[in-house]
């Protein structure tokens, strides 16, 4: 697809780094004035922060259980950076950073490594290759290498889902976008027949940051939950 | 050339059949968590829940062939070159 974009974003391999750089750059800077003050009764902006940070300490809490509270940092950053950045490529002129393969391989392994570094410290290192070996202890040969498999398998395919939605539906977008000069030809120059897609797109983008986190969260669940006793749930 | 036809009938089938699977799959899920809610409304918000992910679950398999279509797409070769070949 070509078009008159700017060298600056068309072919540049440092044009997804510089995205995700501004994403940082809003996200710290909304962050940083939002709580410069803190108000007892808060204005607008605090207000929303607060309750952005309450929901997604309290979903995560719901996933992993009354333990969960002190990962939630985590998670949370990794839901507002992910929708933040797939958000970005809907507004004219930017690209999404996820929309690249070395963005989503660089999230799925900071959550891997999160995931390992967490199972180690909190079973320590003789409890987490425990982990690994599975129940009954005689079938640990077996166990062993296809848990070590499926441990391997989670970041690679948080990676390539989060990388296909968001990519796919930039694709789709743009060809559109592309289609829609040849449609009504004299009198409208080109009808923008992407624009029901957005919505849509926002939609995936939500989706998809959430479940980047709601993955991450039953992982880390899977490989701590044993260490503690099970957080009682509200079940049927 | 038996290769390329061979290849553009597995670009073309590929992601067909992957999404027929996961539409299946998918609807199988939206029916039970339809049914989980009417029989408990009020945990309609924990299943809603479930099925969003059960849903990305099943939709990251059709993603999967969505990326072997494009890698497979970039080695199927111009029709203006083959038509060249053709006419020899």
């Amino acid at each position: 697809m070509e078009g008159h974009g700017s060298s600056l974003v068309e072919g540049n391999p440092w044009a997804l780094v510089g995205m995700s750089g501004l994403v940082i750059l809003v996200l710290a800077g909304v962050s940083y004035i939002g709580t410069r003050k803190p108000k007892r009764v808060p204005g607008p902006l605090q207000n929303l922060l607060e309750m952005a940070i309450s929901g997604l300490f309290s979903f995560v809490e719901s996933v992993i259980g009354p333990q969960g509270r002190k990962f939630a940092p985590f998670m949370s950053t990794l839901f507002l950076y992910i929708l933040a950045m797939n958000l970005l490529g809907l507004i004219p002129g930017f690209r999404s950073p996820t929309s690249g393969l070395n963005m989503t391989v660089a999230l799925a392994l900071c959550s891997f490594l999160y995931v390992q570094f967490q199972g180690i410290r909190l079973n320590g290192p003789w409890g987490y290759v425990k982990h690994l070996m599975g129940e009954p202890i005689w079938l640990a040969p077996l166990m062993f290498p296809i848990h070590i498999i499926g441990e391997l398998a989670k970041p690679l395919s948080l990676s390539i889902r989060l990388f296909g939605n968001i990519f796919g539906e930039d694709k789709i977008i743009v060809i559109l976008a592309g289609m829609s000069p040849f449609l009504i030809k004299p009198w409208l120059k080109c009808l923008p027949i992407q624009f029901p897609m957005m919505p849509f797109a926002v939609f995936t983008s939500l989706i998809q940051a959430l479940i980047f986190m709601v993955l991450t969260a039953a992982y880390l669940t899977l490989m701590v939950g044993e260490h503690e006793e099970e957080p009682v749930s509200a079940s049927h | 050339m038996l290769y390329f036809a061979a290849l553009a009938i597995a670009v073309g089938l590929g992601l067909p059949i992957a999404v027929l699977s996961a539409a299946l799959g998918q609807g199988k899920v939206g029916a039970s968590a339809m049914d989980g809610i009417a029989r408990q409304p009020e945990a309609a918000g924990k299943i809603q829940l479930s099925m969003i992910i059960a849903l990305a679950f099943i939709e990251s398999l059709v993603i999967y062939a969505l990326l072997m279509f494009f890698l497979l797409q970039g080695r199927l070769p111009e029709t203006a070159a083959i038509l060249k070949t053709l006419a020899r």
